[in-house]
């Protein structure tokens, strides 16, 4: 959380998960398709084909003065070092894992790489909520299946899918949420993500 | 002493008098917020917001390549297109970003730079005192603020 000189309150987002598993089209999705937030330009540091190659990112104010600046991560390997400079500052984190049994192995390891970096703050200070993308594939992987290989069986969890919008808004308004909980009920908040 | 908008706009108005070929100055943070910013003419069309977020992480990203390569602290970031230049500096705990035309005095902008960012680092840093990150000691109106935000999200 921080204030900017017009007393505006900032929270940061992250959108984080391996190389294609729908990040930028969930955060697209948003964009262009959730009202009631106010917008700003949608900044993208991506390839001719429009695979990330630093990061998107845009500004969406819930009212006047709360901010939540939302971004996603690159997801390829070879981009560790990026990932980790838009990390700096993290409220909120929605983990995008990809629901094809063939990306289980680029899920867990993107899930490793992000407590890596955030340690004992993810779940606490950090909101986290997991969206469990590509629900649609015939060979969708189990959801229950998923969240035990990732260690993440208490985390709050949607199954979703990005290119429709399938539960995407309500993964963004739980982390949203669950990061205002947190700073107006610390101890509570502390208390609930222990039990 | 509270900070004032003032402050951070005198610091980035002097350096855009300083050389005629600076169009803009931003200053943001090291997470990619944007802190002030200032324009030579009042309409200057650019999404600041995105322009200080990338100017921030590739700074950051610079100093992570520059850690991993042991090549020592960075200075300067200068970006070179066919019609301008961006420049970005470190300042403490921010991060200072100058647009310019493409025929500009190269040196002097770094020299103007430098001095800049020592002066907004110290002016970040009493800033950044005033307005912790951390949630402890919040005000009766941020709760308030933060109140209505959850109001808002819940309606949708």
């Amino acid at each position: 959380m921080k204030k900017d000189l017009q007393g505006r309150i900032h929270f940061k987002i992250v959108f984080w998960g391996p190389s294609l598993s729908g990040k930028t089209t969930a955060l697209r999705w948003i964009y262009d398709n959730v009202e009631g937030l106010n917008k700003g330009g949608f900044t993208s540091v991506a390839d001719h084909t429009g695979r990330t190659l630093f990061f998107d990112y845009t500004p969406m104010q819930a009212t006047a003065q709360v901010v939540f600046d939302v971004y996603t991560v690159a997801g390829q390997r070879r981009h560790r070092g990026q990932r980790k400079v838009i990390l700096t500052g993290v409220d909120g984190i929605i983990f995008v894992a990809d629901s094809s049994p063939d990306q289980m192995e680029a899920n867990i390891e993107s899930m490793a790489e992000l407590r890596s970096f955030v340690e004992e703050d993810l779940g606490h200070s950090i909101s986290l909520v997991v969206m469990l993308n590509k629900q649609d594939l015939p060979n969708a992987m189990d959801k229950a299946v998923m969240l035990a290989k990732l260690g993440l069986g208490n985390a709050p969890n949607f199954t979703t899918c990005a290119l429709t919008g399938e539960n995407v808004k309500r993964s963004f308004r739980q982390v949203t949420r669950d990061i205002l909980m947190y700073h107006l009920y610390p101890k509570a908040s502390a208390t609930a993500s222990t039990s | 002493m509270s900070i004032t908008v003032r402050q951070f706009d005198e610091i980035l108005s002097d350096v855009i008098k300083s050389e005629p070929g600076i169009k803009k100055t931003i200053l943001v943070d090291r997470t990619g917020l944007t802190i002030a910013h200032v324009s030579k003419f009042s309409y200057y069309p650019v999404d600041v917001d995105g322009i200080g977020a990338i100017a921030s992480a590739v700074f950051c990203a610079s100093e992570e390549q520059g850690k991993s390569l042991d090549v020592g602290d960075l200075t300067i970031v200068t970006s070179e297109f066919g019609d301008g230049k961006i420049f970005a500096a470190g300042a403490g705990k921010g991060v200072l970003c100058v647009i310019t035309d493409k025929e500009v005095n190269i040196g002097m902008i770094r020299l103007t730079m430098m001095k800049a960012a020592a002066e907004l680092a110290k002016v970040l840093d009493e800033f950044m005192a005033e307005k912790p990150a951390v949630a402890a000691g919040k005000t009766d109106a941020e709760r308030e603020e933060l109140r209505a935000a959850l109001g808002e999200l819940e309606k949708g």
